[in-house]
């Protein structure tokens, strides 16, 4: 009965075993050699850094990023689509075809919105 | 087609009406008038053609509500008795209407007053078409709604504000004692449906029966309630505060009398249940007696009929325990609905001509005044009283004579009711119409505008005949005749006719204040006293014990106790609603190890 | 007579237009709202010319048109016009928490965001393979992540946000990772794939198929507000603009619901699963039965007090839902959503007018309102009644029959436990109601109109709570036939 549980038992297993090594090769790799203060500074040479190690991006920046990423990952569903795309068309017709170009459709106009409500530009 | 759709036209024309005069009624008096009065005389002229049409009817069905497991139908009932109660109660609607535009002419709140009557029509109709317990129970509730918009018509006046209340209150104890027993009813015989009740009773009783026995009584509470029995009877005087075609038409006609049509409903059951039938007759036997006794000693006018009704109502369910066939108490309900209704509305009359004064101390000589009044109330006031041939004779009688035969007790004490009622209508009568002007508004009355004699005077004619052969029988074709009636019985019914009728002329022809004085019925047999004594002494009993108990359990152990146990409790919500995400996260995450523990491993 | 995936293609689109009439058009916002209630009132009435699904095009693995689909459909339709009327209502104080850049800024996405989590739960409801399943239910979430954070100078509005969208996404991932547990035991992700392989499951692999619909459970749990996983709720609740939580509290837990039932369908009519399947669903039952009531008793804030509600509510239906083996309970879940969508959109109408005037939705915020609106006094008390389960309301049948399909399938425990707990809920209901009739008005309070259109969708809402109240068969009829 106890058996049973084994693929579940792994699961957990690998999980927590992934966490913790990765854990433990960052402490144990990341501590080589000594540490001080000055050590730890970015550029080690005794200037001290202004303003801050993080720069502040504008929140446009996030928005056409995210953007970027929504597109992009469209585009990803069109490989597997193009792959079986010949065959598809020639045992069942062309719903394939339509079907792909009302997704890109429904795309256009999420990309007329995003442009028209001004999420690309820059200056504003 | 047409008769099979009639009684849903006949059941749902008022609602429409009602639903109208909601929306529009505000805009124009005589619409919500017009509406109101359009669908009661639908109703009337479809139930005379229902009644008259002999071919049996088959009205459509429709279901309630259907579960995958069981399903519940609905639809009307129609036979002879909820013809003949279609037609009492859509025809005296019908003219109580008519009545209501002059009487209310000059009265706020028209537009409400004529919905509240549409809405009453409706769940009364739904009380005499309904085919299952439920479905009456429904509409019964809808009546007790309506009645106590209509009593409360005068809300911004304390005394009808509190009078509608009360009617709800204790009808509501009456409706308690209905709907367990129509859960007792199901447990006995497994359904709600009439018909089936009645198929199932003979042979099998899978729960006993005493169940049914139980069940039948709780049913009656009902009546109790609704019609207005000793020992839930105060209400209904006190409901005399709403408007005078309110009480005609409610609480004298069909409302009050919608009790005495469930007993008659379910009277193949009732006919099993021989303890029922005593509890029924001698409940009925006391209040028509009691009641009675009550009335002889009532100044307002609107009272004395009110007890008057209550002992007359208190006769019909003498005759629901007694009479072999529903068609005795029935054909009293017939009768009395006449009758009664033009009393009331010819005290509406006078109350009019009196400038709303309703004390009977404050009027007299309004004979030569008042003329068709007095003779409308003459004709309504023989028959109930019952004067050889008029209809009240014919149909106490009737019942008196069952009751003689069945529960000697209670059926002399009926017979000794019976001169109560002669004696106290001729008090009545007399000091009303004769004698001298007591008042100012006596001398100044006025006879009532045409759209309310008119009404007057067509009840006067059912009222006068309802009770012959040629409108019983087709009405009401199963009455049955007692065969050992002791001779004797109808000479006292006569003398004690007579003896009212002199005893109060005697003592009332002339009189300027009352001679008699017998506090205990002038008081109600202080039964309303009583009732304040005991709700008065149950909640001061209530507050000692929760005064007690607030010191020493609540203080010493709740409040402790609830403090420390509201403390843990919101203590223990607050750890967990702390509004913290990663806290929610966390429970999360614990509640899904919990949920996999208990459905994986347990 | 028209295909039924038809439906939810035109509401897609309806979305679309709206979008784009908010970006290029220059017209009024409300216009389009209105636009938006006309037209999904116009594909309300297409629900009922459907024709028969066509063979080939969809596979029926994924898209299924049986009563309670097209049933739900109805209902979902409905929400969307109620909230998008809501809405409309909410529109003045929703622009004081949005960022006024041009007028009326952020009103066309709060107008037209609805339209597209409607869409997404009509597929929701009609989803038979996990796949679609996760598709719907994506597009629901996020569109809800997005309103419930929309009003972005409004603090409450944003923790809201970011709350729901963290465990949201938390509760997502449990979903995934569920299917693909059943996935890889059953080697399906149709419904009816895995309820073919279900009984041919070897033994060790059992605890498996456990694991993974138990992680399933626990996304559907999120979604309906079962205890434990109602954290978000009262603070979720609470933060969104109101008709937001409306829609929230009425939609999204009813698709949530319709996806448990198909979920849930294959393991409870499975042998070797059914005993432990409706285990589990008798412990949310209860815990979420005790705990929503419970803590609803102690809430000073209306809105968290209906939020608390709905997760009692939630308690309830899973009592229908343990009682699935009872041949009425997925009646009963119909019509108790049906009800509750009556009831509680009646109640966020009243409390949206109110806390317009009054500026709070505290419970002292309602003090004699008897007096100052008697409409809405008797909107709320009718509405707290049909809540409470009081008879000839929509919400007394509602408990009536998932009782009774609990008492056919022999769930005596949990009726014990509801019939308790609906005395709780009289308890907190009935606080309203005292506020309402017995307490004084604030001497600053003011008389609150309410616009005719207002009162005519009050007046509708009453009614229909108390004529399905005395004659369910229409809801009833809808929810067995198509």
């Amino acid at each position: 009965m106890l058996i049973d549980f084994l693929p579940i038992l792994l699961h957990v297993v690998v999980a927590v075993g992934f966490a913790t090594v990765v854990l433990v090769l960052n402490i144990a790799l990341g501590r080589a050699g000594k540490r001080t203060k000055i050590k730890d500074t970015a550029y080690e040479c005794g200037v001290i850094p202004e303003p801050g190690p993080q720069p502040r991006f504008s929140v446009k920046f996030y928005l056409v990023a995210m953007l970027f990423i929504l597109f992009d990952i469209e585009v990803v569903f069109m490989y597997p689509w193009a792959v079986v795309y010949r065959d598809y068309i020639a045992q069942h017709g062309m719903l394939i075809f339509w079907s792909m170009l009302s997704f890109v459709i429904i795309l256009l106009f999420g990309y007329a919105y995003a442009v028209k409500k001004g999420a690309l530009e820059w200056g504003r | 087609m047409s008769t099979s759709l009639a009684p849903w036209i006949i059941l749902f024309a008022p609602l429409v009406a009602a639903t109208l005069i909601l929306f529009f009624g505000r805009y124009s008096k005589p619409l919500s008038a017009g509406l109101a009065i359009a669908a009661a005389a639908l109703g009337a002229y479809l139930s005379w053609t229902l009644f008259l049409s002999h071919e049996p009817i088959e009205a459509a069905k429709f279901t309630w509500l259907s579960l995958p497991n069981f399903t519940v139908e609905i639809g009307v009932t129609i036979d002879q008795l909820s013809k003949v109660m279609l037609i009492v109660v859509t025809n005296i609607a019908t003219l109580v209407f008519i009545y209501s535009i002059g009487y209310m002419d000059h009265e706020e709140g028209y537009w409400r007053y004529f919905g509240g009557l549409a809405l009453f029509l409706f769940s009364m109709l739904g009380i005499v078409l309904a085919d299952n317990l439920v479905m009456m129970f429904i509409f019964w509730e809808l009546v007790g709604v309506s009645s106590y918009i209509l009593i409360g018509h005068y809300y911004s006046k304390d005394s009808a504000a509190d009078a509608c209340k009360q009617a709800f209150l204790v009808n509501r104890i009456g409706d308690f004692g209905f709907m367990l027993g129509i859960l007792f009813v199901w447990l006995a015989t497994g359904s709600i449906v009439f018909s089936e009740i009645f198929a199932k009773i003979p042979g099998a009783q899978f729960a006993g029966p005493a169940t049914l026995t139980i069940g039948a009584i709780l049913l009656f509470c009902g009546t109790i309630g609704k019609s207005a029995q000793l020992p839930l009877h105060v209400w209904l005087p006190n409901s005399m505060e709403g408007p005078t075609p309110v009480s005609s038409l409610l609480h004298a006609a069909t409302m009050v009398a919608a009790g005495v049509y469930m007993l008659a409903r379910i009277f193949p059951l009732l006919l099993t249940v021989d303890i029922a039938r005593d509890v029924i007759a001698w409940v009925g036997g006391i209040t028509c007696v009691v009641a009675a006794l009550m009335a002889t000693q009532q100044n307002d006018i609107k009272r004395i009929l009110a007890y008057s009704t209550i002992s007359q109502l208190g006769y019909m369910v003498l005759g629901a325990g007694v009479a072999p066939t529903a068609d005795v108490p029935m054909f009293h309900l017939f009768t009395h609905a006449f009758f009664k209704c033009l009393l009331f509305l010819c005290s509406g009359s006078v109350i009019l001509g009196m400038h709303h004064e309703q004390d009977i101390w404050k009027m007299g000589a309004l004979k030569n005044k008042m003329p068709i009044t007095l003779l409308c109330t003459l004709a309504g006031l023989l028959a109930l009283a019952g004067c050889p041939f008029f209809s009240g004779y014919f149909s106490k009688d009737l019942i008196i004579a069952w009751a003689v035969e069945e529960q000697p007790i209670l059926g002399w004490l009926s017979v000794f009711a019976a001169g109560l009622t002669s004696f106290y209508m001729f008090r009545l009568f007399f000091v009303v119409f004769f004698g001298k002007p007591k008042s100012d508004h006596a001398k100044h009355a006025h006879e009532s505008p045409a759209v309310m004699v008119i009404p007057l005077l067509l009840l006067s004619i059912p009222a006068v005949i309802g009770g012959y052969g040629f409108i019983e029988h087709p009405f009401f074709p199963h009455i049955e005749h007692p065969h050992h009636v002791p001779e004797i019985l109808h000479i006292a019914l006569l003398a004690m006719f007579i003896g009212g009728l002199v005893l109060g002329f005697l003592l009332y022809f002339k009189a300027d204040k009352d001679p008699l004085n017998i506090p205990f019925f002038a008081n109600r047999f202080y039964i309303d006293d009583l009732y304040a004594w005991i709700v008065k002494t149950f909640q001061d009993g209530l507050a000692w014990v929760s005064a007690w108990a607030d010191r020493w359990i609540v203080d010493l152990i709740l409040a402790r106790g609830t403090a420390l146990a509201a403390v843990v409790f919101g203590h223990v919500l607050r750890c967990l609603q702390i509004g913290n995400i990663q806290a929610y996260a966390f429970f999360f995450g614990a509640g899904v190890v919990g949920l996999l523990y208990f459905l994986i491993v347990r | 007579m028209i295909v039924p995936y038809a439906l939810e293609i035109s509401v897609v689109c309806v979305g679309i237009f709206l979008l784009m009439v908010d970006a290029f058009l220059k017209t009024d916002k409300t216009t389009i709202a209105w636009t938006g209630v006309v037209v999904l009132l116009a594909i309300f009435g297409l629900t009922f010319a459907l024709g028969p699904m066509p063979k080939g095009v969809i596979p029926e693995a994924f898209y299924v048109l049986d009563p309670t689909a097209l049933f739900f459909k109805r209902f979902l339709l409905l929400a969307t016009v109620l909230t998008l009327i809501l809405s409309i209502d909410y529109s003045p104080v929703y622009q004081k928490f949005v960022p006024a850049a041009v007028p009326q800024a952020g009103l066309g996405e709060f107008f037209t965001l609805p339209v597209f989590a409607c869409a997404g739960m009509m597929f929701m409801v009609s989803a038979n393979d996990f796949i679609m399943i996760f598709v719907a239910l994506e597009l629901v979430t996020i569109t809800f992540y997005v309103l419930v954070a929309s009003m972005r100078k409004n603090q409450g509005s944003l923790e809201a946000g970011v709350k729901y969208l963290i465990l949201g996404a938390l509760s997502t991932g449990f979903l995934v990772y569920g299917i693909t547990w059943l996935y890889g035991i059953t080697g399906y992700t149709s419904l009816d794939g895995i309820q073919s392989v279900l009984p041919r499951v070897p033994e060790q692999y059992q605890p498996s198929v456990l694991f993974g619909l138990g992680l399933v459970l626990v996304a559907l749990g999120f979604k309906v507000a079962a205890v434990p996983f109602q954290f978000w709720v009262p603070d979720v609740y609470q933060g969104a603009p109101t008709p937001v939580t409306a829609y929230l509290s009425v939609a999204s837990k009813a698709a949530g619901f319709v996806v448990l039932l198909r979920v849930l369908e294959p393991f409870v009519t499975t042998p070797t699963f059914q005993v432990k399947v409706f285990g589990i669903l008798t412990i949310l039952a209860a815990v979420t039965l005790i705990l929503g009531n419970l803590a609803a008793m102690s809430q000073q804030n209306l809105k968290r007090l209906l939020a608390y509600s709905s997760i009692a509510h939630a308690g309830y239906l899973l009592v229908a839902v343990a009682s699935l083996s009872a041949p009425g309970a997925k009646v009963a879940i119909g019509f108790y959503l049906g009800g509750y969508l009556l009831m509680t959109f009646l109640a966020f109408l009243v409390l949206l007018n109110v806390a317009k005037v009054s500026g709070g939705d505290d419970i002292r915020d309602f003090n004699g309102l008897g007096k100052r609106s008697p409409v809405l006094a008797l909107a709320l008390l009718i509405s707290m009644l049909s809540l409470a389960g009081l008879p000839f309301t929509i919400g007394f049948l509602g408990k009536f029959f998932i009782f009774e399909a609990a008492l056919a399938s022999g769930q005596y425990v949990l009726v014990v436990l509801g019939a308790i707990t609906v005395a709780c809920g009289f308890y907190y209901y009935l606080k309203v109601v005292m506020a309402m009739y017995w307490q004084p008005p604030a001497p600053s309070a003011t008389n609150i109109q309410v616009s005719p259109f207002g009162q005519f969708l009050i007046a509708l809402l009453v009614l229909a709570i108390i004529i399905f109240g005395i004659f369910p068969q229409p809801i009833l009829g809808a929810l067995t036939h198509l």
